[in-house]
């Protein structure tokens, strides 16, 4: 399974890096431009410390990943996703990797997100695209399906919640000193997410 | 010496701020400054590891204090806080001060070695200079408009300034008419502040004597202007004399009010005063919902307000602090972006509460009270618990309501025939409530602490003794009331006949006089035994003339004709100040420049007043007495003020130090009586503020050694001796007093028939003023009785 963890951050790390140019589009729309390099650099600075050091557990994988972003990253993305995959990987020590485990290990990363955010529902944040997805997982694994399936649906809700991001005005971060100029932009942060959790879909099942 | 961190995106801006900070302060008194931003020197960034090695570098036993630009600095800083020891996290704190205006006051106010408490209030008020230089702070904002506004100033003349109360009545006023309008504490500068905005105008602060300038523009401006000058010299509404109301008499047809009598009995029912929140869910519209129980409170205190006109203003109050624009506005603020409604009203109300508590005047801090009443009121509203409000309980007998505090709108609303009487836990006698209380006759007693009194437990209580009972003797408890209703109506009937007592001593009984009107409302006094120039021309700024002062003590005299009035000098300083003699702050006033001791140094208003008591003692009988005298100097200088004596004025001076009353013997060689005060004498005694709630239980007038020293002073004065101070006005404490040798007592208004009835019932023979003297503490004193 830490193969498929490594995978997941490499696909992702790659996915950041085709898209970085876009997400800093989205984000010179409401933000500081810097949403897409800060990712790129940061899950590049994670890539290069899977290639330099060997795991022996997935929370271990996840807890370095997370202290790695923290410091590369630069804008509030850093402690977000930092704290997403800490939390992500704290949650999972010693566990069993079951698709209940891995949908309680999302929600404790994504409960770290909130914690450091702030942020509530129709805030115009990565949140509105973590929330559906976390519902979805949730709801497949709970009627049965295994992980691909719940991990496939759940970057579908994230791809509809980041969608529904377009018309909000932001309430966070700097968007937030927008105010309605913010409205008619989809969320740099939801888009991210959404690409965190496609790659997830195609690679960690 | 604190630390600093400085957390920024860009190293180069930090360091620039660093630089600027650290010009302020000599090399050798600088506080460690850590930077923490930046991803290098140039990519602009935040790193959550770095801020926390910042934080270890810059750590110190005294704390840290991180001073943040945006975004994610606020984020990484956070963050950093869980990776470093949760000791030193402790003391780290995160302050949103501006990053270069609050780093100039950190490392200014940390070099002094200040707490970090005290560095991180300077980094939070860095905006203010900038602020206020360009009045387009918060609080600033919408004022600076006004500018061009036309302005009127007015005195505040009320006895404790410009509190809830009167606040409300001003704010009410300015908020019916088309302009806007602000006002300015001239004499603190603190303002403008919005004049429609209760919050805003409450905790101004304005105490009595203060000048307020009100600037107002918009279609109305003349008209709100000259309503408020109005308003001003009607004291803002604040009837001073319906402050304590007492009365005698059986509450009015109509009012199902209390017995009047200061002991009652019956099941006890029990309020917790905590709204139980827990179980509201936050809607999508909490906006509405708060607005629905805002309108139906505010429904409830309009009810209460138009049902009983003498406590109008209260609700008033308590209306104004419920519809304050300025809370509300920031309510829904903060409503609109999902919070529950629950929650954001009482975190706006406690900011609120403790915004009044914080206030310097103990009178205003009580009205914090009020803020949590309505705050309560609201919050049963929003969670549907109206219904179990304890005051609707149904009880077999009348119940005793025991509380926490008790707030002014139960105490309006609670039935007198289904409540025998109100027990509350606070200390404290001038809350709205207690008022309110008092008023309808309700019996109440305060201060009973957190004894544990089961729900339904048969409790009993008398105010006078300071008892309360869990379990009483029925039967004891019903004499008791039998014979406070006996004497209640004996005294109503006998006001007017002297105080004989049993054996055969007749003790006058006179009245203190801080209004005409107290004069007047007073049945049976043998005179007055204090009047209190200082209030008397309150209202004024400027110091009465000779003919004037004249003019009222003559209105004085007439409400007690042919009886003698004694007229006490100018008596300022302390608690109470006097608008037309300006006094320095002092760190110890209450030791400092009171009374007598403020005239030294500018004699000429005391010469003024002691013109005008030369000259209406050539009318009728008059006495004069000197307050705050401690030394024989100060005795013979005043007298050396007051010159030839015409003939009939009685000259004495007011005991109240301690000193004064040690060598009271040395002090009246040349005087004809003194007047213990015993309000002053009992807080010198004990070395305790009265106005200082954590102490003022100290303050016990019954304490043997008060007694201790007014038995001195009867033994040594060589001339009568009067009790002048709230002591006087306890009809048992008055029976001591008089079994110690005083010779005269001078009470508040309402009690001259209760104290005389109760002299003549004593026999002062069998009072044990041995055992009294001798006993342990004011409680022992108070069972002897």
């Amino acid at each position: 399974m830490i193969d498929k963890f490594a995978a997941w951050l490499r696909d992702s790390a790659q996915v950041l890096h085709d898209n970085a140019a876009y997400l800093t589009e989205l984000d010179s729309a409401i933000g500081d431009a810097d949403h897409g390099a800060n990712l790129d650099r940061g899950f590049g600075a994670v890539v290069a410390v899977l290639d330099e050091t060997s795991f022996g557990s997935v929370d271990e994988l996840l807890k370095k990943a997370g202290m790695t972003l923290v410091s590369k990253v630069g804008g509030a993305s850093g402690p977000l996703y930092g704290t997403f995959f800490l939390r992500f990987g704290t949650a999972l020590a010693g566990a069993e990797l079951t698709p209940v485990s891995i949908g309680e290990g999302l929600r404790a990363g994504v409960g770290g997100i909130l914690a450091r955010g702030k942020a509530e529902l129709g805030d115009k944040t990565m949140y509105d695209a973590w929330a559906p997805a976390l519902d979805a997982y949730d709801a497949v694994v709970a009627s049965g399906g295994d992980l691909e399936a719940a991990l496939t649906a759940a970057a579908e809700a994230a791809a509809k919640g980041r969608d529904a991001t377009v018309p909000l005005e932001a309430r966070k971060g700097r968007a937030s000193y927008l105010g309605e100029r913010s409205v008619g932009h989809q969320d740099p942060g939801a888009t991210s997410t959404t690409l965190l959790l496609e790659s997830a879909a195609r690679t960690l099942a | 010496m604190i630390g600093i961190v400085v957390v920024s995106h860009s190293r180069a801006l930090a360091t620039a701020a660093v630089g600027m900070a650290t010009e302020m302060v000599a090399d050798g008194k600088r506080p460690s400054i850590v930077v923490a931003a930046g991803l290098d020197e140039t990519t602009f960034g935040t790193d959550a590891v770095a801020v926390s090695e910042a934080i270890a570098a810059a750590d110190s036993a005294d704390g840290v204090l991180v001073l943040l630009d945006l975004g994610s600095a606020v984020l990484s800083a956070e963050l950093a806080l869980e990776f470093i020891d949760p000791e030193v996290a402790a003391r780290v704190r995160l302050t949103s001060a501006p990053l270069v205006e609050g780093l100039v006051a950190a490392a200014v106010t940390a070099s002094s070695g200040a707490s970090l408490e005290a560095v991180a209030a300077e980094a939070e008020r860095g905006l203010l200079g900038k602020q206020e230089h360009l009045g387009d702070g918060p609080a600033s904002a919408e004022p600076a408009a006004v500018e061009a506004g036309q302005s009127v100033e007015v005195v505040v003349s009320n006895q404790h300034g410009l509190h809830a109360r009167p606040a409300a009545r001003l704010v009410g006023l300015v908020n019916g008419f088309d302009a806007r309008v602000t006002v300015t504490d001239v004499d603190t500068g603190h303002g403008p502040v919005d004049a429609g905005s209760l919050s805003m105008v409450a905790t101004l602060n304005a105490i009595r004597g203060h000048l307020l300038r009100f600037t107002a523009d918009g279609p109305e401006a003349d008209a709100a202007l000259a309503a408020i000058q109005e308003l001003a010299t009607e004291n803002f509404g604040d009837d001073e004399p319906a402050r304590f109301p007492a009365r005698l008499s059986a509450p009015t047809d109509g009012d199902n009010g209390g017995s009047g009598l200061d002991v009652a009995y019956g099941p006890a029912v029990l309020a917790s005063g905590i709204v139980d929140v827990d179980g509201y869910v936050a809607g999508d519209n909490e906006s509405a919902r708060l607005e629905a129980a805002v309108e139906a409170v505010a429904e409830e205190l309009r009810r209460l307000r138009d049902a009983s006109p003498d406590l109008a203003g209260i609700f008033e109050a308590q209306l104004a602090l419920l519809t304050d624009r300025q809370q509300l506005k920031e309510i829904r603020e903060v409503l609109d972006r999902g919070a529950s409604a629950v929650n954001v009203w009482q975190l706006v109300y406690d900011r609120l509460a403790e915004r009044f508590e914080a206030l310097h005047d103990a009178y205003q801090r009580e009205r914090a009270q009020d803020v949590r009443a309505v705050r309560d009121r609201v919050l049963r509203h929003l969670t549907g618990t109206t219904e179990d409000s304890p005051i609707e309980v149904e009880t077999e007998q009348p119940a005793i309501l025991v509380v926490p505090e008790l707030d002014a709108a139960t105490a309006a609303m609670l039935d007198g025939h289904r409540f025998a009487g109100v027990a509350v836990r606070a200390a404290g006698a001038t809350g709205h409530g207690v008022i309110v209380a008092r008023s309808r006759g309700i019996p109440l007693i305060t201060g009973i602490g957190d004894v544990d009194v089961p729900a339904g437990a048969v409790v009993a209580f008398d105010a006078r003794k300071g008892s309360f009972e869990v379990d009483p003797v029925v039967e004891q408890v019903r004499a008791t009331i039998a014979e406070r209703v006996a004497e209640q109506e004996q005294a109503a009937a006998e006001a007017e006949l002297p105080a004989v007592t049993v054996d055969g001593r007749t003790v006058a009984v006179l009245v203190n006089v801080g209004t005409v009107q107290d004069a007047l409302a007073v049945r049976g006094a043998d005179g007055s035994g204090l009047v209190r120039t200082e209030l008397l021309f309150g209202e004024r700024r400027t110091a009465p003339t000779v003919a004037e002062q004249v003019e009222a003590f003559r209105a004085v005299a007439a409400a007690l004709p042919g009886k003698p009035i004694t007229i006490r000098t100018w008596d300022v300083g302390g608690d109470k100040p006097l608008p037309f003699l300006p006094q320095e702050p002092e760190a110890n006033p209450f030791l400092g420049e009171r009374g007598l001791r403020a005239f030294r140094r500018q004699p000429e208003l005391l010469r003024d007043q002691l013109e005008a008591v030369r000259q209406i003692a050539a009318e009728i009988p008059v006495h004069v007495m000197f307050p705050m005298v401690t030394t024989a100097d100060e005795v013979a200088w005043a007298l050396d003020e007051l010159g030839p004596r015409p003939e009939g004025l009685k000259v004495g001076i007011m005991i109240e130090v301690p000193a004064a009353a040690l060598r009271v013997a040395t002090l009246t060689t040349d005087l004809d009586f003194v007047s213990i005060g015993t309000n002053d004498l009992t807080q010198y005694i004990t070395a305790t503020d009265r106005t200082n709630p954590a102490v003022a239980a100290l303050a016990d007038g019954l304490d043997p050694a008060v007694l201790q020293l007014i038995d001195h002073v009867v033994r040594n004065a060589g001339v009568p001796v009067g009790v002048c101070g709230d002591l006087a006005s306890n009809p048992q404490a008055a029976v001591i007093l008089a079994a110690l040798g005083v010779h005269e007592l001078s009470t508040i208004a309402p009690q001259v028939p209760l104290v005389k009835a109760r002299l003549r019932e004593a026999d002062l023979r069998l009072i044990d003023t041995a055992a009294v003297l001798a006993a342990r503490d004011g409680d022992q004193v108070r069972a002897l009785l």
